[in-house]
């Protein structure tokens, strides 16, 4: 990595004269690999390297990044930026400010054991041979597709501002999955292990896809998927629901996680995922859920996928809480949304980028439920009647993140204190503040990380990985069964 | 980066990949240039400038297949690209369903898809355009609160070299704006949006948009609760052309030769109404994303999707691998390099749905009790064989009763079979309207399952 470019751009900037500039010189490289009906459908390698140029001219925001990395081009980069946010600055109605944060020099790097990129192609690709077949053998005749996934992240970053930080940090993370499809008459059914859309991940080296220990999964995987072909539809009807932790993680993600961002609750989001019902007027006293209902936002959790040592404004990775015995009490923000609300706090240190061709925006780290007092043993005991759901499957919330749906691969209906029979085409649906309100059981021996790597927020449009720790939890009176 | 410039770097790369051993190989080269000024509470918020270079670079030994892709073009990098392709293929296990790289075939340069104008704006064209939103946004009427939105010009650029003869280019330009116009009576919200997709910065007309968006947020406040159930809907472009992106992948070999497509179960059966009849091509200017090739040099052709409401196996996309899995012929729709993300698989980007002969005024008479739906929003497939879609609408949601327009309503979330929605078509627009995958016409439909309602 060539820090001199990456300091050659902030020192052109501030000769321009940019109140504030940041620059991030960013290596990425990933690896993905598939294996699907026995074939390695993709074995794929990529990488990308850049800088990006943040800067405040005339009291306004200017971004410009570029991949290439000559002398020139990176001078340019850092003038355009700075001429980016003199025409920001003719529609500004105030100046941006930006809430006091230490200038570090550090370095940091996620936690891992075994380098992912430096395991053999043939070790993993034999394990994901392996794991698939051990799935597609469960029924030649009803698995019309079994797919295995292998994927790999490694972020090299060097965060230089104009304040003096100078922040050099790698996240590694890496995970897969398995996943069984049966399908009769018409009749699709998916199953997946540890979680649908390509499996778990974390920051964490190879030895985490190890313990994911897929091939040992694969065949119950498929089986499941097999048994949901002769399983009855979900009832349409209004009941308790448990919802595992799989399934869990996305209701976190879509119903907390975003509407606590505070750029979507100051309207900077408007144009496209949408506001926030948690208005600033809320925070502080609006029950959100009933007092079992704990959530935060840890950057700092181990192994998490939102978990990094400083955010992409330099900002050193925090443990925030957001819901505390179900009364809002904090949004995820930045410097600049934190100063805009006064927030003693400062930053919650939730700026993250995508790329380094990205402005960074408000984003989740590590949006955890917090464990509750309750075994998932005891949980599904005390339940009379009610239906287990899990595995994402579909998902769906409204532009203020209100009204949702959700679906899920499989449930199972619980009758009198234990589960009875497998059921398909499970949905569920609800108000955020009412779903959470009707949460009387958290469980605590099941608490577990997942993590998303495909969370789309921003115009341009920007994925980001994050993650979510959960267990299964309990809610009264839910509508199930819509489709 | 000039087109020239981008074949000829990828051409030194399957040269070096053959040099090497390849027996097939194949490169891509791609820069992508995206400016946009981004606005909320009537002031401009983000504005960036971001210029991508990319290569992927594809080599076959024995089927044996190594896919890089780097954000670099320097020689080092390539070189570098070349190698790891070369060593991961050697490790990987051969792929037997793969069959061949695609070969040359002729095709026709489209005109007209690049402006050099638009490709370069300066970030104060943008920026005086956002102004000029804004404030068309607040002179609607004074209970305008906020105005949100964005201005995006920039290119996309590509050159696919193969080592059977492929050597094929593409350019076009784009300028795209999106407004969103919040209003606010009595502490009640009213949300409009509207946009334009061009590959011209002439061609988007900012006051238009900023009109059409302030007129559905002022007329959208203080919305009444709808009860869940069937109504007729009238739903507009933006909405058709959205549920049309979910219902473009039963067309994808990948979903056709998974099972999970409607298009495998009704294989010559009529899903629609007689008189939907659906496209892809990629040469249709009224289509955003044109291009001659496809992002394996396969030449573009249109494709009928659904013609009379019927579709059958002539109905699938393939780019080259999916069609040698069931050794027929790509037909073109290998994902074309003009997004920030690609990979590998075909896609629809440029379906046309055949317009009709009504307008939305004709259509509203029409209605005796029914929804008027501007967009949708957050929609995704519950059931793929059947291709129940669930979602919400959004920003500009309104009740229809005996031929007119009598309150805004809140949200309503729509959980509905669209095979069934679109059997149900009844009228079709006249007019085409041009969104980001799709060029369609608004559509009245006999009925849409609500199956519940946002609060305020």
């Amino acid at each position: 990595m060539n820090e001199d470019l990456a300091r050659m751009a902030l020192r052109t900037i501030q000769k321009l004269g940019a109140s504030y500039a940041d620059v991030r010189y960013v290596k990425t490289e990933s690896e993905n690999l598939h294996v699907k009906k026995g074939v390695p459908e993709e074995i794929r390698k990529s990488s990308i390297a850049g800088i990006g140029v943040r800067a405040i001219a005339k009291g306004a925001w200017g971004f410009a990044g570029t991949t290439e990395l000559g002398r020139p081009s990176v001078v340019n980069i850092a003038k355009l930026a700075y001429k980016v946010a003199c025409a920001s600055a003719t529609a500004k109605k105030t100046d941006v400010k930006l809430s006091p944060t230490s200038a570090r020099k550090a370095k940091h790097s996620t936690r891992f054991r075994k380098d992912p990129f430096k395991v053999s192609l043939q070790e993993k690709l034999d394990s994901l041979k392996t794991t698939e077949r051990a799935a597609a053998a469960e029924s030649r005749e009803l698995i019309k597709t079994s797919s295995s996934f292998f994927r790999a992240h490694r972020e090299r970053k060097l965060f230089l501002s104009s304040e003096g930080a100078e922040i050099d940090q790698t996240i590694v993370w890496c995970g897969g999955g398995v996943s069984a499809t049966a399908i009769r008459n018409g009749d699709v059914q998916i199953r997946s292990y540890p979680a649908s859309f390509r499996g778990n991940f974390s920051t964490a080296g190879y030895e985490f896809f190890e313990s994911l220990d897929l091939a040992r999964h694969a065949p119950e995987t498929a089986r499941e998927a097999i048994q949901l072909l002769s399983a009855e539809k979900c009832p349409s009807t209004t009941t308790t629901l448990v919802t595992a932790g799989d399934q869990l993680a996305l209701q976190v993600h879509e119903s907390c996680g975003h509407p606590t961002e505070l750029d979507r609750a100051l309207g900077t989001e408007a144009d496209y995922a949408g506001t926030s019902f948690l208005t600033t007027d809320k925070l502080g006293t609006f029950r959100y859920g009933s007092p079992k209902v704990n959530i935060s936002a840890d950057a700092t959790a181990p192994g998490g996928l939102g978990t990094f040592g400083y955010d992409d404004e330099g900002v050193p990775a925090k443990n925030v809480p957001l819901i505390k015995e179900g009364i809002f009490v904090n949004y995820q923000s930045s410097r600049e949304t934190a100063t805009l609300l006064n927030l003693p706090e400062g930053s919650s240190g939730g700026m993250r980028a995508d790329s380094p061709l990205a402005m960074p925006i408000v984003r989740m780290t590590n949006i955890n439920l917090l464990p509750g007092d309750w075994k998932v043993e005891e949980l599904i005991r005390d339940t009379q009647d009610g239906i287990l759901m899990l595995t994402n499957k579909s998902w769906s919330i409204d532009d203020r993140r209100l009204n949702f749906q959700f679906g899920t691969e499989a449930a199972w209906l619980i009758k009198n204190g234990s589960k009875e029979r497998m059921i398909k085409q499970a949905t569920y649906t609800g108000i955020t503040h009412q779903f959470w309100g009707s949460c009387d059981a958290v469980s605590n021996d099941d608490w577990y990380m997942h993590g998303t790597p495909t969370c789309g927020k921003g115009v341009p449009s920007q994925v980001m990985y994050v993650g979510h720790g959960v267990s299964t939890a309990r809610f009264r009176n839910v509508r199930v069964g819509i489709a | 980066m000039s087109l020239e410039i981008l074949s000829e770097l990828a051409r030194k790369a399957t040269r070096l990949a053959v040099k090497k051993g390849a027996d097939q190989a194949e490169a891509t080269a791609f820069t992508l240039v995206e400016d946009l000024t981004r606005f909320a509470n009537s002031q401009i918020h983000q504005n960036v400038a971001t210029h991508k270079d990319g290569l992927r670079v594809r080599v076959v030994l024995k089927k044996r297949i190594g896919d890089v892709a780097i954000g670099a073009f320097d020689p080092f990098s390539v070189k570098g690209a070349v190698d790891d392709a070369i060593k991961i293929a050697k490790l990987s296990p051969p792929n037997e369903l793969f069959k061949s790289l695609p070969e040359p075939r002729k095709y026709a340069a489209l005109k007209g898809t690049y402006d050099k104008r638009t490709a370069s704006c300066d970030p104060n064209f943008r920026a005086d355009n956002a102004k000029r939103a804004i404030q068309v946004a607040h002179d609607r009427a004074n209970f305008v609160k906020a105005v949100a939105g964005s201005y995006m010009t920039g290119s996309a650029s590509f050159a696919v070299v193969n080592s059977l003869g492929t050597d094929v280019k593409a350019q076009i330009s784009l300028a795209q704006m999106a407004v969103t116009v919040i209003s606010d009576k009595e502490g009640s919200e009213g949300h409009g949006y509207y946009s334009a997709y061009a590959r011209n910065t002439r061609e988007i007309n900012v006051d238009n948009v900023a009109e059409k968006a302030a007129e559905k947020s002022v007329k959208s406040v203080q919305p009444i609760r709808l009860e869940p159930g069937e109504y007729e809907a009238i739903l507009a472009p933006d909405a058709v052309a959205l549920s049309l992106g979910y219902i473009g992948n039963g067309f994808l070999a990948t979903w056709f030769q998974d099972g999970t497509s409607f298009v495998k179960y009704n294989l010559g059966k009529q899903v629609f109404h007689e008189q939907f009849d659906l496209k892809d091509d990629g040469r249709d200017m009224a289509t955003l994303y044109v291009s001659p090739v496809d992002g394996e040099g396969v030449p573009k052709q249109a494709l009928t999707l659904v013609k009379d409401g019927v579709v059958d196996e002539k109905s699938i996309c393939y780019d080259s691998y999916t069609a040698g899995k069931e050794g027929k012929k790509s037909t073109g729709h290998a994902f074309v390099p003009f997004f920030e993300a690609y990979g590998p698989g075909p896609d629809v980007v440029n379906m046309v749905l055949a317009p009709g002969n009504a307008s939305e005024e004709e259509m509203i008479k029409e209605t005796k009790r029914g929804v008027y739906v501007s967009r949708f929003h957050y929609v995704r497939t519950v059931n793929q064989p059947r291709m129940i879609l669930t979602g919400l609408t959004r920003d500009g949601t309104f009740l229809i009763e005996d031929g007119e327009i009598t309150a805004p309503v809140r949200n309503l979330r729509f959980t509905d079979s669209f095979l069934d929605v679109y059997k149900g078509m009844q009228m079709t627009g006249k007019d085409l309207e041009r969104q980001a995958q799709a060029t369609v016409p608004a559509l009245k439909v006999s009925k849409l399952r609500f199956t519940g309602v946002s609060e305020q």
